[in-house]
């Protein structure tokens, strides 16, 4: 029988262990590396695993059940030639369109204003951003009572005070139920907008303001040649991620119509979910949730070279 | 302890003892052979929705104390609202985790199918302790001549009417056809009473309401094959023209209707009749003692069946099964419960305090002490026994569901009624929206 023997490291085993890892340390690109690894595995897992596990689905007639087989693009074939998909399509561009310039429009407009002094400023600016904090669901269901079609709020307010003999059919005309979505929408992210700009404002030095005044620049032509090229990045930053949100927004049109009526409000996260989850048919769904991408993609490729720009200056 | 709890508690002993005094038992669920702490340290995670009875939900939960404490299991009862159960289950389904069981829908089964355990077995069983299981239970669990689900029971819907609304519109009586009913909906309306019936993606009550009109003037969605769709034919044209004129005279809004909007109305007297199961009169009987707008209501409704058509008198009732998923590693802990829940010690009474919300799909219950004695009630005994599915005249299919899941039909209805397409052109829709379902689902 054999023995064991345990030989603890000797002095020259640490001493190359030791340089080994000051090395590393030592190496601005090794270190750099090191660094950013936990990183890029987060996104490896989170981001890119599910995203080609979605792409893999697309190409398949796969379904809860049934891993299915390659079916190259009749996925995307098939959606083409659906009326409810390219309806889906449609609402998705003008629920993205409408919101973001509701957003764009109030939320500059807010920022403006809470650049100004006034008393309770700091109150106001925390209240603006209760729409941002407040969850989805919470939201989205006291604006269900708002524009509930029997019992509406707004039509009640609108009934009683003698404006309107019977009110707006917020959620049953096709076209005011899908203005009706992107109005939540956007009353969720203009804060988002409105806080954002307002950082931007901020950080423009008050000379530059001072020196155009002295100039003979009148208010509009302060914001026109001053406060707006200025905050243009921070702006166009909001503004991106704003469309990146909308267009895949999911909750706000599920809570207060699932699509209703007669698909008139369904966006691609919700078509998607109803194709993929609710009926099981996950490689359609995938499918139709990859049809976001070309939009997406372009945008992300837009900012990340935009920020590569700003950051190379 | 309040007394509905005592009475939802379900001991080892009064399983037994409900078997012996049981007259129909012949099987061996009247005395499970659940040895004392053969299942000790497994778990059984259960995942369930919220029925709109609350003892319903109360009963499933003692139970499931109860079989953790003889078999030494660890039951897990998880409660989701709304469509989030189905999402849930859908996960399962896909990831192989998360749960052992799930309360499910009629589509589940063969969507599902795959991945559920076969329990073949325990339903033969159960068919023989209560007489045998209703054709519509086995079109609903029965996929490839195995029983995937075991059926929780049906939920018949009735049409909920307001009396004293009605007689001030000069009716005496539910109408019997579908000309009665339009004739009533435009004197309702004309009252300011009007009726409503649910066409926005109302999950339940969308189903319920429509498909049997569909089915009433001769409509049906596919032939008998479940492959050739049938949408396009002179019924169904017939059914979207009736719907289209009925439509005329609802209450503003109903295309929004999501599933609560047609109880709420009813129940704040916006309107006077719509299509419902027994939640509304329920849930008012509660609250009368103590407000007068609901004694008003309980007062002055009642129940009545769906008219009789040109084709006849149909209905389409949501359906409840217990899914055993296949990837379980419980599979002992799953048919425990399960026979549990199938007792005699249990069934019955969880139906009876239900009070005809869902009834088991079993042919002996007609005949046992589960009906409620409230006369407002008694009409679902009868309204028990002529369910259809959708997907008829074929059977339930992965395509029949994909349809209901998409409201094709809510939508073709809807799409006439506005005006958004001509009756003939949303038919075609329809018909256009059921053969790509179709083509997808039968590609090969």
């Amino acid at each position: 029988m054999g023995t064991a023997t345990t030989v603890a490291p000797g002095r020259s085993e640490r001493a190359v262990r030791r340089s080994f890892v000051t090395n590393i340390i030592d190496s601005e690109r090794a270190l750099g590396y090191l660094l950013v690894a936990p990183v890029v595995v987060l996104l490896l897992a989170l981001v890119a695993y599910p995203f080609f596990v979605a792409v893999g689905y697309a190409v398949t007639d796969r379904t809860l059940a049934d891993k299915g087989v390659f079916i190259g693009l009749e996925n995307f074939e098939l959606l083409w030639e659906n009326q409810i998909y390219r309806q889906t399509l449609a609402n998705t561009f003008i629920f993205t369109a409408g919101s973001v310039t509701i957003r764009l429009i109030l939320g500059v407009g807010l920022a403006l204003l809470l650049n100004e002094s006034f008393r309770f400023r700091r109150a106001v600016r925390a209240a603006i951003l209760l729409p941002w904090i407040v969850p989805t669901v919470l939201g989205t269901m006291a604006w269900l009572w708002l524009f509930n079609p029997n019992f509406s709020v707004l039509n009640y307010i609108l009934v009683n005070t003698g404006l309107m003999a019977t009110g707006f059919n917020w959620l049953t005309d096709p076209d005011l139920a899908l203005f009706s979505v992107l109005l939540v929408n956007a009353w969720r992210g203009v804060p988002f907008m409105a806080i954002t700009v307002l950082a931007g404002l901020q950080a423009i030095p008050q000379d530059l303001y001072d020196a155009s005044s002295i100039d003979g620049a009148g208010k509009f032509q302060r914001f026109r040649y001053v406060t707006l090229p200025l905050v243009m990045p921070v702006l166009l930053t909001a503004l991106v991620l704003s469309i990146i949100w909308t267009f895949s927004d999911f909750g706000i049109v599920y809570g207060l119509t699932k699509g209703g009526p007669m698909n008139a409000t369904h966006v691609l996260a919700t078509l998607s979910y109803q194709t993929g989850l609710a009926s099981g048919n996950i490689g359609e769904g995938a499918a139709i949730s990859l049809t976001m991408l070309p939009v997406l993609l372009v945008l992300i490729i837009w900012q990340l070279r935009r920020i590569r720009r700003s950051t190379a200056m | 302890m309040t007394q509905d709890r005592r009475q939802a508690r379900v001991t080892r002993r009064k399983l037994l003892a409900g078997a012996a005094a049981a007259p129909v038992l012949t099987s061996g669920l009247a005395t499970p052979a659940i040895a004392q702490g053969t299942l000790k340290g497994s778990k059984l995670t259960i995942l369930a929705g919220n029925w709109y009875v609350p003892e319903t939900n109360t009963m499933l939960d003692q139970l499931a104390a109860d079989v953790a404490r003889d078999t030494g299991m660890e039951i897990r009862v998880e409660r989701f609202a709304g469509d989030e159960l189905q999402t849930k289950t859908a996960s399962v389904i896909g990831s192989g985790r998360g749960a052992d069981l799930a309360v499910g829908v009629e589509f589940d089964t063969y969507v599902y199918a795959s991945k559920l355990n076969d329990v073949t077995d325990l339903a033969d069983e159960i068919g023989r302790t209560y007489g045998g299981w209703m054709d519509a239970a086995k079109a609903t669990s029965v996929v490839g001549g195995r029983w995937k689900s075991l059926p929780i029971g049906q939920a018949p819907a009735a049409w909920n009417w307001r009396t004293d609304m009605f007689r001030a519109a000069g009716i005496d009586t539910f109408p019997d056809t579908f000309a009665g009913l339009l004739d009533a909906a435009k004197k309702l309306h004309a009252k300011g009473t009007p009726i409503g019936m649910t066409l926005g993606k109302a999950t339940g009550d969308g189903r319920s309401t429509n498909y049997p009109v569909l089915w009433a003037f001769g409509g049906k969605e596919f032939e008998a094959d479940g492959r050739t769709v049938a949408i396009n034919s002179p019924g169904t044209l017939a059914a979207v023209e009736w719907y289209k004129e009925i439509y005329q005279h609802f209450i503003p809004g109903t295309t929004a209707w999501l599933d609560p909007d047609n109880n709420q109305a009813f129940l704040a007297g916006k309107i006077s009749a719509t299509v419902n199961v027994n939640t509304i009169y329920l849930a008012s009987r509660t609250a009368a003692a103590t407000d007068p707008a609901r004694k008003l209501i309980v007062d002055n409704m009642e129940h009545g069946q769906w008219p009789s058509g040109p084709a006849g008198r149909f209905a389409c009732y949501n359906v409840n099964v217990w899914l055993p998923f296949a990837s379980s590693p419980n599979k002992a802990g799953q048919r425990e419960f399960l026979k549990a829940w199938f007792s005699r010690g249990f069934l019955p009474r969880w139906t009876k305090v239900g009070q005809s919300y869902f009834i088991p799909q079993l042919a002996g219950f007609d005949a046992e002490d589960v009906w409620p004695t409230d006369p407002k009630l008694r009409i679902f005994r009868d309204l028990n026994k002529i369910n259809r599915l959708p997907g008829y005249a074929g059977p339930p299919s992965p395509a029949a569901a994909e349809a209901v899941n998409k409201f094709i039909l809510v939508d073709m209805f809807a799409k006439a009624c506005t005006g958004q397409l001509t009756p003939r052109d949303a038919v075609a829709w329809a018909e256009k929206e059921y053969a790509q379902i179709v083509r997808r689902r039968t590609r090969t």
